[in-house]
């Protein structure tokens, strides 16, 4: 999202008098605040006497919670009494609450560059913004006014041209523009408007006008982030929520799915709708799960589609299904490797082409890139008087553009006072604020201007209006923006109502926007008259009604179930096998029994093999515990396995419940943050070991009960039992063929039951002793133990015929996992075990072995057969000769 | 007087693995436009692509799309056109005005034109203004001399102190280092043609088409006939194009036809592509063939040679 900043004064340092830290704005609330978020109709004088007391408006700039005197607004009057009536403390419990649910529901923003990790939490403040019905009808009408004209604007680009011939838009400013892409002259939608979704980002001037900061048309971000910030706010201050009337934002999410619909190709009954994503590491990854989850599409990445003669398809386990409508939010240029960005890998090839001939209908269009133009602003009021015979209702900050030369010398002559924006963005290059720049700074910008004037706009700045933000100390002004959302509908365009507030993330001056750490604000639009809810929206429950989509499964979708799956279980096996081990050491280790230490010495070295975890080169087969734990960056450590778990599940994050996060979101950091421990007796670490076990029973919890029996589902749980399976062989192998008998042979027999969760079921059939027949019984062969390879190799022959196949024939995995399935059957456990009921060593080896090799394959013919999307993808050139 | 040509442009590639699927669009058919006919036209490809159809891009240019998803390793596309080019016109008159009087015409005088020459001036994917071109070209437009003219001495001088020189460039050399390093073949030349009117706030395009492969009685083979050629223009509002060939010296006339323009070679490669492979392109068969054949003779088409 782009930034803004004002160049406003820096509000006046803080006032000596001012209460201290935690004896803020609402200190003076009574004791024994209501436990309840206090309610409409109450406190409001308290609260204005409060506010008036102690909140501060910024000086120079309008404050949408207080008027001059720093009296409260009337709309706000009686939201402040009831902020005041909480109380500091008790709002930021509120905010802890609201950070715990977005938490909670993962909602995360990726800044660029951001360190530590890639995740930022999105920060959301508890305190609401308020705009009255009103003025919001006024700001809703200029919003549909505008993006009404560059509807056309946009038509008129990639058609006749006519406002470039005929004077009213410079040529350069739409040619030397990023966004302008000429493969996509003559594309059109076969509605009406062209331009299908659109933001306009507005701020306050000092007056309180509202003005355009700039147009958002590539793939405007943020809808989904407002979505979000409604549901935690309506669970935050439930009572305030229900009693302000706030206008609701499902019409706006409806209308956006009939939209959908209604912009298919001619003669599409039933169309199937898709959102693109560039994939989970994307800045706004979150929202696009969100959306495709609440709007009950299919998310997908280019890899999942294929353009062929008869359409789009989206590539699903054993078949492609046609795609009409893709909501796209990967950059246009990106779109198409073949006509447009040669090195994109973010595109799908022939794109261009089926839109084109109007096979598929991409949103918003390949090319409306080109209104994300500064410059563009600067001609948009004549081309409003010119197309639409009327002025626009929002004014714009006043603008000069390089390429004409009386507006390059105003810019050049006042440069020091102005904003400075390329006409083209690319992704984390800002603005250019003259008032900060050194002397030298600001002769290398007009050195640059002057180099391309044609590239540059000058903006006046703008002061943008206070809203007030939470703080430890109680509420303080903070500069804001407000992006505002709209989508083409047959009658017109539809606007949410209120959008996404972001407030400055200090109360220095700084830019406005997410990349530099925003605050998000719920914005409420009060309306007279109670809102009815009209669907689940709010609740978290998809808008969808048709079932046929909602089974629409991408291939790229299938591969990270069954890697969350396969991770999951992976994880699963590591604990209990961790657990175990680690419990043999607090027992044996410095003692002096003999079988005790051989028991332990095998295991240890088991944990190696089956986690397939090199040892490191010291002498202490101990040292390297811990790292097996905690090394996410070692492949067959549990925090690798945790890590790629959660990486999948941030990539189908549509697909799952909210709850999934609740019980595995933190796994990772519980076990970061054991990092170089070296005691082993640490308490701390059966604890992470207990903890995470938690979160993965937790999990599996989920899936079991809360995950309908559709395809997704067979991906998530074939992953799991392929992995079980392999898992429980590979214990047995590491242990059982090369353990003695006698007391450490008991020992290690009980270990492995122990860490396989069959040790009840065990001492229940055979009382104390340790026969290794009953043990192969019981975690090989019995399938109705839920554990046992038997088990696990009857739930993946499911679920692998649960998967679309071309004709009767099994496929290769189905074939593999019956004859994995026939080993075991046909197997003789007698046969694996010496006559003094010790393992058989080459038998069981075999034995296991064989089943594990098929299993493997098996595997391996899924991932190759049901996932593999395409070869890696090269440029074919020509000669360079002539 | 008209002359007619039947034109064969074969493209093969081999691959070292199978690929899975391959994506094409080719700007490989003459274009229709004033004094130049094509009166047949076909685009052959093997394997037989799932989907081939055809449209005109925004400059004009006639565009093959294809796609095919079978394994293939190799993949041949035969282009195969009979034209006619009529006598060229005598220069445009415009092209007599001083080349300042264009320059400073550029996006102030409106209407379709001024678009053109806007669109034409600005940078381009590989061909940008910058400094060293400018000085380059100062030699061949002193103050108030006209359009034409300058045009026509900056093309012999980039013939005569540029080496062509085939394999010392391939697509990704920028038009600087061709500048500095003074080889190329004739793709560069054009781009370095392109870069010096740009730098001098000109609009220019990049021309692809063909040469008489064998040259009539008397005259010289030119260089670049055996393969797709190309050459540049200067664009003058109100009056047109001004062509001229830096590989040979030439103001293209009757030998040359055009297959395409645009503002450098990424808008008109004759074939450019994307493919799902794991191995590499092992190799890449062009031949060109222009023939010249009796204006008044039957119009069909020559059989694709393989």
């Amino acid at each position: 999202m782009e930034q803004f900043q004002s160049s406003g004064p820096a509000p006046a340092s803080a006032d000596p008098a001012a209460p201290a830290a935690g004896n803020g704005p609402f200190a003076g609330s009574p004791a024994g605040a209501p436990d309840a978020d206090g309610s409409f109709g109450s406190g409001a004088a308290v609260g204005s006497t409060l506010v008036a007391s102690a909140y501060r408006a910024g000086e120079g700039r309008y404050d949408e919670m207080v008027a001059s005197g720093n009296v409260p607004r009337p709309h706000w009057s009686v939201l402040s009494g009831a902020l005041a009536e909480l109380g500091t403390q008790e709002l930021l419990g509120r905010q802890q609450e609201a950070e715990r649910l977005l938490h909670e529901d993962g909602a995360v923003y990726h800044a660029y560059g951001a360190a530590p990790g890639p995740w930022q939490p999105w920060k959301l403040d508890a305190v609401p913004t308020i705009i009255p019905s009103g003025e919001w009808q006024r700001i809703e009408t200029a919003v549909g006014q505008r993006a009404e004209l560059l509807s056309l604007v946009l038509a008129d680009l990639y058609g006749p041209r006519d406002l470039l011939k005929r004077g009213l838009l410079p040529p350069s400013v739409v040619f030397q523009h990023a966004g302008f892409l000429q493969a996509c002259q003559g594309i059109r939608l076969p509605t009406e408007r062209q331009l299908f979704t659109y933001a306009l980002d507005l701020g306050r001037d000092d007056d309180g006008t509202w003005t355009v900061l700039a147009d958002r048309t590539q793939a405007p971000s943020g809808s989904g982030y407002a979505l979000e910030n409604r549901t935690v706010m309506s669970r935050v201050l439930p009572s305030l929520y229900r009693g302000a009337n706030v206008h609701r934002l499902e019409p706006f999410f409806r209308a956006l799915r009939t939209s959908l619909a209604s912009v298919a190709p001619r003669g599409v009954e039933e169309p199937r709708i898709v959102v693109l994503t560039p994939g989970p590491l994307n800045e706004t990854a979150f929202e696009h799960a969100l959306l495709s989850s609440r709007l009950g599409y299919p998310l997908v990445e280019a890899a999942d589609l294929v353009v062929r003669e008869d359409g789009v398809k989206m590539r699903s386990p054993g078949k492609l299904e046609p795609v009409h409508v893709i909501l796209r939010r990967v950059d246009g240029h990106y779109c198409d490797p073949l006509e447009l960005r040669g090195d994109s890998q973010l595109g799908v090839p022939g794109l261009v082409e089926a839109t084109r001939r109007g096979m598929v209908s991409v949103v918003n269009t390949l090319g409306s890139g080109a209104l994300e133009n500064p410059a563009l602003m600067r001609f948009l009021p004549a081309i409003a008087r010119e197309l639409l015979g009327e002025d626009l209702a929002l004014p714009c900050v006043p603008a000069w553009w390089c390429g004409e030369p009386t507006e390059l010398s105003h810019t050049l002559e006042h440069l020091g006072s102005l904003v400075l924006r390329p006409i083209s963005r690319s992704a984390g290059q800002s603005s250019i604020f003259g008032a900060q720049c050194s002397v030298e700074e600001l002769d290398a910008l007009r050195r640059r201007i002057q180099a391309h004037p044609e590239r540059w706009v000058a903006q006046a700045p703008l002061a943008l209006g206070d809203v007030p933000t939470l703080t430890p100390d109680g509420l303080e002004p903070r500069r804001s923006v407000l992006r505002t959302f709209a989508v083409a509908t047959a009658d017109g365009y539809t606007v949410m109502p209120g959008g996404l507030t972001r407030a400055a993330p200090s109360i220095e001056p700084g830019p406005v926007s997410n990349q530099a750490g925003a605050i998000a604000k719920d914005t409420w639009v009060i309306a007279s008259e109670p809102q009815v809810a009209s669907s689940l929206a709010v609740l978290g429950g998809p808008l969808a009604d048709e079932s046929g989509e909602l089974a629409m499964l991408s291939a790229g979708a299938a591969e990270n179930l069954w890697w969350l799956g396969r991770y999951a279980e992976r994880a699963e096996a590591s604990t209990r096998l961790l657990r175990t081990v680690h419990d043999r050491r607090n027992e044996f280790q410095g003692s002096s029994d003999a079988p005790g230490l051989a028991a332990l010495d095998l295991l240890r070295t088991a944990l190696t093999t089956v986690t397939d975890t090199k040892r490191t080169e010291s002498d202490d087969p101990w040292s390297d515990f811990v790292g097996i734990l905690v090394d996410d960056r070692r492949p067959g450590t549990l925090a690798h396995s945790v890590r790629s778990m959660l990486e999948a599940a941030h990539a189908v994050r549509d697909q799952l419940s909210s709850d999934v996060w609740l019980v595995v979101g933190q796994l990772d950091r519980k076990l970061t943050r054991l990092r170089g421990r070296t005691d082993l007796r640490s308490p701390e670490l059966q604890g992470a070991l207990q903890q995470v076990l938690q979160g993965l029973l937790g999990l599996s919890g989920l899936s079991q009960e809360s995950m309908v029996r559709d395809l997704a589902w067979r991906f998530l749980d074939g992953g799991r039992r392929v992995e079980r399976a392999l898992q429980l062989l590979a214990l047995l192998r590491s242990t059982v063929p090369a353990s003695p008998s006698g007391v450490t042979g008991s020992l290690v027999l009980e270990s492995v039951v122990t860490a396989a969760e069959s040790i009840i079921t065990y001492r229940r059939r055979s009382r104390l002793h340790w026969h290794l027949e009953t043990v192969l019984q019981l975690l090989v062969l019995d399938e109705d133990n839920p554990r046992s390879v038997a088990s696990q190799l009857a739930a993946l022959t499911a679920d692998l015929e649960a998967i679309p196949r071309v004709g009767t024939r099994l496929r290769t995995d189905q074939r593999l996992v019956l004859e994995a399935t026939t080993t075991l059957r046909t197997c003789d456990p007698a046969g694996l075990v010496n006559a003094y009921g010790g393992a058989h060593p080459v038998a069981l080896t075999n034995f296991l072995a064989t089943i594990e090799g098929q299993l493997r394959d098996a595997a391996a013919a899924v991932e190759r057969d049901q996932f593999l999307l395409r070869l890696p993808q090269q440029r074919l050139t020509d000669s360079w000769l002539g | 007087m008209t002359a007619r040509y039947r034109i064969t442009h074969k493209t093969a590639y081999y691959y070292e693995a199978d690929v899975s699927a391959s994506y094409g669009r080719m700007r490989l058919l003459p274009r229709e436009q004033p004094g130049q006919r094509c009166l047949e036209s076909s685009v052959t490809i093997e394997p037989d692509p799932g989907d081939h159809s055809q449209h005109i891009d925004i400059f004009g240019n006639r565009v093959d799309y294809m796609s095919i998803h079978e394994p293939h390793r190799v993949l041949t596309i035969t282009a195969s056109s009979v034209v006619e080019v009529d006598a060229p016109p005598s220069l445009p008159l415009a092209g007599g005005q001083p080349w300042e009087s264009v320059r400073d015409g550029v996006g102030h005088t409106g209407g379709e034109d001024d678009v053109t020459a806007v669109q034409f001036s600005i940078d381009s994917p590989l061909v940008g203004a910058s400094e060293p071109f400018r000085a380059y070209a100062e030699a061949s437009f002193p103050p108030g001399r006209p359009l034409a003219e300058a045009v026509i001495d900056l093309s012999s001088r980039i013939h005569r102190e540029f080496e062509f020189v085939a394999d010392a460039t391939d697509v990704n050399t920028p038009p600087e280092t061709v500048l500095k390093t003074r080889t190329g073949v004739c793709q560069d030349f054009a781009h370095v043609g392109i870069a010096c009117l740009r730098s001098l706030g000109l609009p220019a395009r990049y021309v692809s088409g063909y040469l008489e492969t064998d040259p009539p009685p008397g005259m010289e083979r030119l260089t670049g006939a055996d393969v797709s050629h190309a050459w540049f223009g200067a664009f003058v509002p109100g009056a047109g194009w001004i062509d001229v060939d830096p590989t040979n010296d030439q103001v293209p006339g009757q030998r040359y036809i055009v297959t395409a323009y645009g503002r450098d070679y990424s808008d008109v490669a004759p074939v450019s592509g994307v493919i799902y492979t794991r191995g590499r392109t092992k190799s890449l068969e062009v031949v060109v063939d222009v023939l010249g054949v009796d204006p008044s003779g039957p119009t069909d088409l020559p059989t694709p040679t393989s």
